[in-house]
This record gives C-alpha cells, sequence and structure tokens, in this order.
C-alpha cells in the first residue's frame, strides 16, 4: 500500500475561515492509505514546506497531496518541494480547497464535508499517478512578428538588436501601422512620422530582420519552440531591388482609386507608393484597380519604367519559416464608416473620422497641413469633435470604452487652434478621461491656453442645411438643449480589432475576447501572454491603447518571446495521451478532434506526437472505446475520484 | 423489381470468376419464415439464395466477424467478400468504412433496392393473418406482398405490415454498391421521426416511468450488441466482460480496467448500460432496427437510438451513412454549432 501524506493550509482565513482545517486533516487520517495529515498556517511559506519535506523523509511518503489554493498558483511550489525531498514531481498533488471550496461557500459544516471530499478524491488519484519526467525539446531560435504597426517594429527591433532574427509579416505593402498617419502625437505633440520614420528605416536595414511585406499569415503548425509558418507572399508586380523610385510609372497610370492612406480624401492611382516614407521604398501595383495585367490591356506603367521594374509575370509564393515564437501585433482599425449613420457620417463629406482629421492636420497630408472643409476647400470656422462615437454604447455599438479618444479629440482641437486662430472648437463628451503620464495637463491646456469648449452631453442630431452641419445636442451640466451650425464635424470612432482579426486567431489557435480584440492568458499576470504558449500579444490588437502602452507592451512581449529564444531547450508537460492499442480499432475520430494536430493512423492503430500533445483530454473523452488516455488522468482515475467524492 | 434470376446470376458469375471469395446472402431456413443468413463458396450453390420481404437482417454485421477471422489467418485471401444490402444495411457499410473499419477494396457490394416496399415486420404480419401460419410471402408489382398461407393466397397493403423503420426509411435503395439490382424509385417516406411522436409528447415523469419499466425487463442477454454492426469494439466499454486479453496486455492495462456497469441486471446498471450504448451510437446508427427485432424482452431500443439521431439533425445538421467521407458527428466541429447549452 502506497504512503501518501495529506496537508492542509489555512490560507491564513481564506480557507480556515470557512472549512475547519483541523477537522479536515483528522478527517483526512483515517482515510485508506494516509499515514500522515496535518494542517499549517501557510503551507507555502518556506515552514510550512519544511513540514511536507521534512514529512517525506521521516515517514517515508510515496506521495503528498496539498489541499490548498488552485494549483495554477502553488502546484509548482508543492512539486518543487517534493522534489528536493526525493520524490518525482508528478508524486505531489493539488486539491483545491480554496477557489472550489472555502471562497464559494458559507456553511461551515458543508464546506468542510466538501474539502474533505475534494482533498480524498486527490488522494485517489495521486495514488495512481505515474512518475514521468519532462519531456525535452529543442527551440528554434527566430521569431515572427505578424503586423507592422508601431508594436510590431518595436518588438522586431527588440527581438533582432538581442541577435535573434526575426521574420516581420506585414499585410500592407508597407509598415507603420496607424502611426505612420498621425500628425503630431500627444501628450507631447511631437510629429508622428518624426519619430516612427527612423525606427522604420532600422526594420529596412537590420541585418537580423527578414521584412516580407504585402504577405499573410496562411498557417501555423507546430508548438512552442517550433513552430512552422506558412506565409503567403502576394506579387507587387514591381521588383523593389529594380525600382529607382523615378514615380515615372503613376504619370502615365490612368485609373485613379480612392487613396486609403489618406483615408479617401485623396485618390492615387493602380500602380502606387503608399507614401513617400514607405519601407520597403518601392511601388506596388494594386492589382484589384489594374484594368489587367495583360501589355495589351494597359501596360502603359511597363512602358514607361526604364529599369523595368514592373514584372506583370510576378506570382503569389507561399514562403516555410520555423519559428520558436511569435508576436502578434495585428493592430486596429476604425469602427466601420456605415455603422455610424446616426451622425451623418459617410454621408455628409464635411463629417469626419479622427484619422481623417490626423490627415487634415498632417503636414504631408491632402492640404499639406492645412485644416480645409473636403467639400469645398474652405477653412472651418466652427468645428464639433463627439466624442465616444461608437464606444460605450452596449444597446447600439461597442460596450468598451476605446481609451484614446479623450486624449487624441482633446489634441485635434488644440492642434485645430493652432492652425485656425479665430476658429471655435466644441467637444461633446460623456466625460474625461485622461488618466496617464501628462495626460491631464494635457487636457487642461486645450480648455485654459486654447479656449475648447467641453460640453457635456451627447449629440441628437446632425444635418445638413444652408452649406452648415446643423449639430443639435443637451448640455446636460447646464441643462439646455445646444444647436450649432458647424462647418466641420469630427468623430471619435471607437477602436475595433483589425479586420481579419478573428481569422488570425484561428489560425494561430489563440483566443479573441468578448469584443473580438485577441485575449491574454491573465489580465492581470501574463497581459502580453496569448493562452497559447509561445505565442505573445502587443499593441492595439490586444485592446485599444495609444502608442506608449504598444511600444511598452511590445518590448514586454519581445522579452517574453527571448525568455524562450534564450533557452536550448524546452521542457513539456509529460502528461500527455497514450494509447492502448488493443483497444484502438483506427476509427481516427480522436485524430480529426485533436486540437494540436498531435495524432495520426499508422497500420490501423492511431499514434501520439508527444511533443505537440498538451493534454487537453479531448481525445480521450471522444474515443468510444476508451483506447486514448491522458498519462495520470486515465479514465480509472477519474472514476476513483468520482467514488471518492460520491462518498463510495 | 428486383428480379431474384438476376441477383443469382450476378452471383454466379462473381464467384465463377473468382472476383470475391464468398458471398454472404439470405436462404431460406428451415424453422420459421424468417430466411437465415447464407456463406455461398460454391457458383452452384447460387440456387439457395432467396430475396423477398423476409430478408430482415443487415448482412453487413459478418463483415466485423470476417475481419476478426482474416486477421487471425496465416495467409488470408486477399479477395473481397459479396454481400448483399438493402439501402439501411448500405449505410452501415458507409459507417464502417467512414470508421476505416473495414476498406472499400475488401467488400464487393451487391446492392437491391427496396423500391416502393421493404420488409416485413413479423409481429404486425401474425396481427393481420389472425392465427394463421405464412408459409411465403412475395413482392408483387405493385409493392403490395402476396403472402401464402394454408388457405391460399391473400394480397396485403405493403403498408399495414412493413417493419416500422420501413415507413421512415432514408435511403430505400443503397448509397453505395458495385452492382444494383431493382430501380432507383425515390420513395414518398412518411415523417421521418414518426415513431417518436409519441414518446415526445409525455412528460419528463411519465418518460422516466416508461423507459425504468422498460429497462427493468433487459436480461442483459447482449442479443443487441452481437447483432449490431457499430457494435465491433473488442472490448465494450460498457462492460467489461470480454475484455480483450492479448499476449501482449500489460499488468498496467489490466490494472487500469474499469467496471463501469456491474454485469447484474439491475435497473441502475441496466441503465448505465443502455445509455452508453445510445450515446456511443449517436451519429453512427442507421436504424436498421435489427437491435429491436432481435430483444427477447421487446424493449423498443430504436426509440433511444432514433431519438439520438434526430438531436443529432436537428441540432448539427447531421446525418449518418451516406458519404464515407464525413467526419464522424462526435468529431466534427463547426463554429456555428449550438452552445447554449453551456452555461
Ligand atoms: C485618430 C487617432 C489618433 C491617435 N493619436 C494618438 C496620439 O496622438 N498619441 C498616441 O500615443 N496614440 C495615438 N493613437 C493611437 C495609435 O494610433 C495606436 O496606439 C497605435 O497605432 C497602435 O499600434 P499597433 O502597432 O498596435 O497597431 P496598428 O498601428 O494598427 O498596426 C497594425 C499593423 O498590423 C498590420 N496587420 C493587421 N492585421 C494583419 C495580419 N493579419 N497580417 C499581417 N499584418 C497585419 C496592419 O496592416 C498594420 O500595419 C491615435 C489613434 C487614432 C485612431
Ligand atoms: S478514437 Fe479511439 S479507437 Fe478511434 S483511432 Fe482514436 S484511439 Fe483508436
Ligand atoms: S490530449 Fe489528445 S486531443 Fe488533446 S492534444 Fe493530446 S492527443 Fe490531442
Ligand atoms: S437484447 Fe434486449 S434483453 Fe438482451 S441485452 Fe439487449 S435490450 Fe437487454
Ligand atoms: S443500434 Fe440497432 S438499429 Fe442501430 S445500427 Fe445497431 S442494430 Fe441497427
Amino acid at each position: 500500500m502506497k504512503r501518501t501524506g495529506v496537508f492542509v493550509c489555512h490560507c491564513g482565513i481564506n480557507i480556515a475561515g470557512t472549512v475547519d482545517v483541523k477537522k479536515a486533516a483528522k478527517e483526512l487520517s483515517k482515510h485508506k492509505g494516509v499515514v500522515h495529515s496535518e494542517d499549517y498556517v501557510y503551507m507555502c511559506s518556506d515552514p510550512g514546506q519544511n513540514l511536507i519535506l521534512d514529512a517525506i523523509k521521516e515517514k517515508k511518503l510515496d506521495n503528498v497531496v496539498i489541499a490548498c489554493c488552485s494549483p495554477t498558483l502553488h502546484e509548482t511550489t508543492f512539486r518543487n518541494a517534493s522534489k528536493s525531498a526525493g520524490l518525482n514531481e508528478f508524486q505531489c498533488e493539488i486539491a483545491n480547497i480554496r477557489e472550489q471550496c472555502s471562497w464559494v461557500h458559507k456553511d461551515m459544516d458543508k464546506a468542510t464535508e466538501k474539502a474533505i471530499k475534494i482533498t480524498k478524491s486527490a488522494v485517489e488519484k495521486v495514488r495512481r499517478n505515474e512518475s514521468l519526467e519532462p519531456i525535452s525539446i529543442p527551440v528554434t531560435r527566430r521569431a515572427l512578428v505578424i503586423g507592422g504597426g508601431i508594436a510590431g517594429i518595436q518588438s522586431a527591433l527588440d527581438l533582432a538588436n538581442t541577435g535573434y532574427e526575426v521574420i516581420l509579416v506585414e499585410r500592407s505593402p508597407s509598415i507603420g501601422g496607424h502611426m505612420i498617419q498621425l500628425s503630431e502625437t500627444f501628450p507631447t505633440l511631437d510629429c508622428s512620422q518624426c519619430i516612427l520614420t527612423p525606427k522604420m528605416v532600422e526594420v529596412s536595414k537590420h541585418s537580423n530582420i527578414k521584412l516580407m511585406t504585402s504577405s499573410e499569415i496562411q498557417e501555423i503548425s507546430g508548438y512552442v519552440g517550433n513552430f512552422k509558418a506558412k506565409i503567403l507572399k502576394k506579387p507587387t508586380y514591381v521588383d523593389a531591388d529594380k525600382c529607382t523610385l523615378c514615380d515615372e510609372c503613376t504619370k502615365v497610370c490612368p485609373v485613379v482609386v480612392s487613396n486609403e492612406f489618406d483615408l479617401g480624401l485623396t485618390g492615387r492611382r493602380a500602380i502606387y507608393i503608399p507614401f513617400p516614407q514607405a519601407i520597403p521604398a518601392t511601388y506596388t501595383l494594386d492589382i484589384s484597380a489594374c484594368p489587367g495585367l495583360l501589355p495589351i490591356a494597359c501596360g502603359k506603367c511597363a512602358d514607361v519604367c526604364e529599369p523595368g521594374a514592373i514584372d506583370f509575370d510576378m506570382k503569389p509564393e507561399i514562403i516555410e519559416e520555423e519559428v520558436g515564437a511569435i508576436i502578434v501585433a495585428s493592430g486596429f482599425d476604425l469602427y466601420e464608416k456605415e455603422m455610424m449613420g446616426e451622425y451623418g457620417y459617410g454621408k455628409y463629406p464635411d463629417v469626419l473620422d479622427g484619422l481623417q482629421f490626423e490627415r487634415l492636420l498632417s503636414a504631408s497630408g491632402p492640404t499639406m497641413g492645412k485644416v480645409l472643409r473636403p467639400s469645398d476647400h474652405k477653412e472651418p470656422k466652427e468645428v464639433v469633435f463627439i466624442q465616444c462615437a461608437g464606444s460605450r454604447d452596449p444597446e447600439l455599438h461597442c460596450p468598451y470604452c476605446s481609451k484614446i479618444c479623450c486624449m487624441y479629440t482633446a489634441k485635434h482641437a488644440m492642434l485645430y487652434k493652432h492652425h485656425v486662430h479665430d476658429g471655435q472648437a466644441y467637444i461633446f463628451y460623456i466625460d474625461i478621461r485622461s488618466g496617464g503620464k501628462g495626460y491631464e495637463e494635457f487636457v487642461q491646456r486645450a480648455v485654459e491656453e486654447d479656449g475648447v469648449l467641453y460640453l457635456r452631453g451627447k449629440v441628437s442630431k446632425i444635418f445638413e442645411e444652408k452649406g452648415k452641419i446643423k449639430v443639435w445636442g443637451v448640455d446636460t451640466l447646464a441643462g439646455k438643449d445646444i444647436e450649432i451650425d458647424a462647418d466641420m464635424v469630427v468623430l471619435a470612432t471607437a477602436m475595433r480589432p483589425s479586420e481579419g482579426a478573428e481569422e488570425l486567431a484561428k489560425k494561430l489557435k489563440i483566443a479573441l475576447d468578448k469584443d473580438g480584440f485577441l485575449s491574454e492568458a491573465h489580465p492581470k499576470l501574463r497581459p502580453v501572454e496569448s493562452v497559447t504558449s509561445g505565442m505573445f500579444l502587443a499593441g492595439a490588437a490586444q485592446a485599444p491603447k495609444d502608442i506608449p502602452e504598444a511600444v511598452a507592451q511590445a518590448s514586454g512581449a519581445a522579452a517574453k518571446a527571448i525568455a524562450i529564444l534564450s533557452q536550448e531547450r524546452l521542457f513539456h508537460a509529460p502528461t500527455v495521451a497514450k494509447v492502448n492499442v488493443n483497444l484502438c480499432t483506427g476509427c481516427g475520430m480522436c485524430v480529426d478532434v485533436c486540437p494540436y494536430d498531435s495524432l495520426s493512423l499508422k497500420d490501423g492503430k492511431v499514434e501520439v506526437n508527444e511533443v505537440l500533445c498538451e493534454g487537453c483530454g479531448t481525445c480521450s473523452a471522444t474515443c468510444l472505446r476508451a483506447a486514448i488516455q491522458i498519462r495520470n488522468l486515465t479514465p480509472l482515475q477519474v472514476s476513483e475520484m468520482i467514488k471518492v467524492s460520491l462518498g463510495g | 423489381m428486383v428480379n431474384l434470376e438476376d441477383l443469382k446470376n450476378e452471383a454466379h458469375k462473381l464467384l465463377k470468376e473468382g472476383t470475391v471469395k464468398y458471398i454472404i446472402g439470405y436462404e431460406r431456413g428451415t424453422n420459421g419464415l424468417l430466411p437465415i443468413p447464407a456463406f455461398i463458396k460454391n457458383p452452384e450453390d447460387v440456387e439457395r439464395l432467396i430475396w423477398d420481404p423476409t430478408c430482415v437482417f443487415n448482412l453487413t454485421r459478418f463483415l466485423v466477424d470476417e475481419k476478426r477471422r482474416k486477421a487471425s489467418e496465416k495467409e488470408p485471401d486477399e479477395r473481397p467478400v459479396g454481400v448483399i444490402v438493402k439501402g439501411c444495411d448500405s449505410r452501415a457499410l458507409v459507417v464502417l468504412l467512414q470508421e476505416k473499419f473495414i476498406n472499400r477494396d475488401d467488400v464487393y457490394i451487391l446492392g437491391v433496392s427496396c423500391e416502393e416496399a421493404g420488409v416485413l415486420d413479423e409481429k404486425k404480419l401474425a396481427k393481420t393473418l389472425k392465427g394463421k401460419k405464412a408459409k411465403n410471402i412475395e413482392f408483387t408489382k405493385n409493392d403490395n406482398f402476396v403472402v401464402m398461407t394454408e388457405d391460399g393466397k391473400t394480397e396485403i397493403s405493403a403498408k399495414e405490415i412493413l417493419a416500422e423503420r420501413c415507413l421512415e426509411c432514408k435511403a430505400n435503395f443503397p448509397v453505395i454498391y458495385d452492382i444494383l439490382l431493382g430501380e432507383k424509385v425515390k420513395r414518398k417516406s412518411d415523417k421521418p421521426f414518426g415513431s417518436l411522436e409519441k414518446f415526445e409528447s409525455l412528460s419528463k415523469e411519465e418518460r422516466w416511468t416508461f423507459w425504468k419499466e422498460q429497462l427493468d425487463k433487459c436480461i442483459r442477454c447482449y442479443a443487441c450488441r452481437s447483432v449490431c454492426p457499430m457494435c465491433y469494439c473488442d472490448e465494450c466499454v460498457a462492460d467489461t466482460i470480454n475484455f480483450a486479453v492479448t499476449a501482449d496486455t500489460t499488468a498496467e492495462e489490466k490494472a487500469q480496467k474499469i467496471k463501469w456497469a456491474e454485469k447484474s441486471p439491475v435497473t441502475s446498471e441496466n441503465f448505465v448500460y443502455h445509455l452508453v450504448r445510445a450515446i456511443h451510437l449517436a451519429g453512427r446508427c442507421i436504424d436498421c432496427g435489427e437491435c429491436e427485432r432481435v430483444c427477447p424482452l421487446d424493449i423498443p431500443l430504436r426509440l433511444l437510438n432514433k431519438k439520438l439521431e434526430k438531436e443529432a439533425k436537428e441540432l448539427f445538421d447531421y446525418e449518418v451513412g451516406f458519404d464515407p467521407d464525413q467526419p464522424s458527428l462526435v468529431s466534427s466541429f463547426k463554429d456555428e454549432d449550438p452552445e447554449d447549452f453551456i452555461r
């Protein structure tokens, strides 16, 4: 008979307040095979751990059960302690009597009874545990970064500067993300392009960074330390090495389409460079706009291209890369125009979104930095800014706060005043959220120095009348209706996960939160890790955030990735699936369900790739024949655990 | 209408040319109206083959035995086995192929179409004949049955004596075959889950009482399991009497053996057996009705399987036994699968 030791933790009064720990320890000492049972105020403390160590040695214990908090917190602590006393770490099990018992109950008698049952079932489990050694796997010491906004750029540079090779995949023709579209940035008002372009150039020149633009992830397989990525490189029809940026092609291209960089405020040709400082510095042929690649359809650009950089025969390529860690920095998009019909957005040309206004303010923008109305190119004298357009509106739009709009609206109003000294800026707001270093002072400056008029309340209607945009609203502080004859309206539309984030998450097998942003592993303690090990999150892809926060998270994600890449081998939990070949009929149902592709059929029986298996148990639950089981969580163990929990 | 002579000719040819090693079909028995399975090796013996409304068995079950036999042979004959299948039986074959239990190359499928008719229900026939004994029974051109009794021939409307599942049939001609006999006529089937209606109208308590009464009767003879083509596991998790102990079964494997249900035929254990079996047949049972037919205690087992078939159809739009390449019900997942049961 195996000799089991039980250790009941009080966790101060966290457990002892609801569970009679003395009684539990006493009752458990009577359970079959339990030769040692005691309680202590903090098992995780040094003296607590020593109690375990001493008991293992003195009472020659074969295994131990610690009845305490969730195994996500102290399982490692206690397994290490058991190991140092000479036990295999899998001979230590946790019975969670805090989160699953004391914290959720009030009645002491019942809670005590339940704590005893939980612990007994852990005893039954540990008695049947195999002693296992971790599975060791080599690490591919390169990283993949998805998304080339400021967050992706920062992660890539941090990794590259540490000495690791990085593949940076960006789906648009240039890196830079949304930050490259901004004019000046709060709270210091430095020029966005001036601080971003040096980093972009560094990326393009870095010997450790392999930049892939116009590229998308097609498939990710593998596991932490050893991922395989299939990347689709779309043809740009322009050979970047040959292109001399002479701009002759755009002069002859007959097609004009809306320019996404200026959010439709200007047009561009079918062959174009996204913006002058684009990285990589080259032109792209937009195939959806070009009348056809055949020279007979048009072919004017190729005719004038002296170095012969235009190659109509360029084909999509699938490039395979092996990496050890992945950082996802796929960023955000603004809430769809169509959704904001109530504010006349998309209907009146002078109702703009925040990014369009950034372009109007930008020295390199469509108006060369002059604030002019798109409709008649006149200077607007009355501008209304509306905050929370689409945010904090669980009924109709997004329930969450987009976090950055209070700040950039203050910035917009301020910059507008710097451009149009005799103009008036009004801001409709619900409340002002300016938590951040120097942020509150920034908002105050807008009010005090620039005379921005903050109106607390909602806008009820916007319509055009005699060349003006009439804005009806209420000032809830003054308690009166407001009517403004505005020349321009700027909406601080909500930040949304970037288009395609859902699809990307599926390919990566990482989770999304209820709003569609990428989900972190723990909201407090693991904010840059995804739920899949080896994949990290950075920037606005995870939640709305501004540049400093995006950069901080990006460096955090890089540090997490480095923690993996800096190791020669990784260790993988050995609690993986195991097949009983005598029972397996080779039906392959488990192969279909395994979310980690760790199973395959060979000669009519299933085989487990232990390195891929995460021990999730899906296969075991699917197999009709109980032919596949998880080590240390076998059907027999589960059945015995249930039996003892039911009092049997 | 399937011409028996055509069937015999095809079988003869297959055996003569050595295309198949033997043919599983139906032949007249010596006891009662129902036929017995025929295993025909010699071309001359094809004369024994019959095809009439008494051919109720699902012969694909014998492929399971054939697979076992072959595995134990030193130098197995690699030729396929010929098997005669009705529409419903062919769907069982599809599931066996889908679950990779048999290879397509190992079977030669002689499909027979039930056309507008089907097979009979012995109990219904007995009721209709009011004590008279049927000697012989045949299909007619207009898809009724001609029954020969001591009083001579009578024509009975097929509807009256058809097996219940034939009335709800989803495939009255084989969905997979090498040769097809009879016409591919699409039958106007009745309500596909008609037999469930009465049962579903009962309250929860009434249903519990109903099943308690029914399952209490079970003597655990396992006839239902033995006849089912899907119950091909070496060891049934619902009871471990035939735990597959082979030369390489380890002590650990033996130690890991669990008794989910006791052998004794008492209510609780009977429930475990039947519910586990029903769940294990979800998305696999093709409603050949054999389990219910063979039960010596007339337990309406079809109801359990039919209910799960309906749930699979309504919740997951899953239909079993038509496509050997589709993933099975329990191993397929779609984003739009309902999940409102997760609370
Ligand atoms: C109007 C406005 C004004 C702002 N002003 C300020 C300010 O003054 N100060 C400040 O601190 N912040 C400001 N911000 C916030 C700032 O823009 C963001 O914090 C920052 O851009 C976030 O960077 P990111 O890299 O996470 O995302 P993004 O900038 O969105 O970059 C994501 C990148 O990933 C790419 N991508 C997306 N999906 C994929 C995919 N599947 N595969 C490959 N690539 C993909 C995209 O093409 C993009 O290049 C402002 C935002 C707005 C909307
Ligand atoms: S589900 Fe079970 S029987 Fe089927 S292949 Fe997997 S382990 Fe084997
Ligand atoms: S436990 Fe089974 S389903 Fe889960 S990862 Fe391992 S093999 Fe795949
Ligand atoms: S055939 Fe009938 S009696 Fe026999 S085990 Fe099945 S249900 Fe029970
Ligand atoms: S459970 Fe019954 S009806 Fe279903 S396939 Fe098996 S024997 Fe046929």
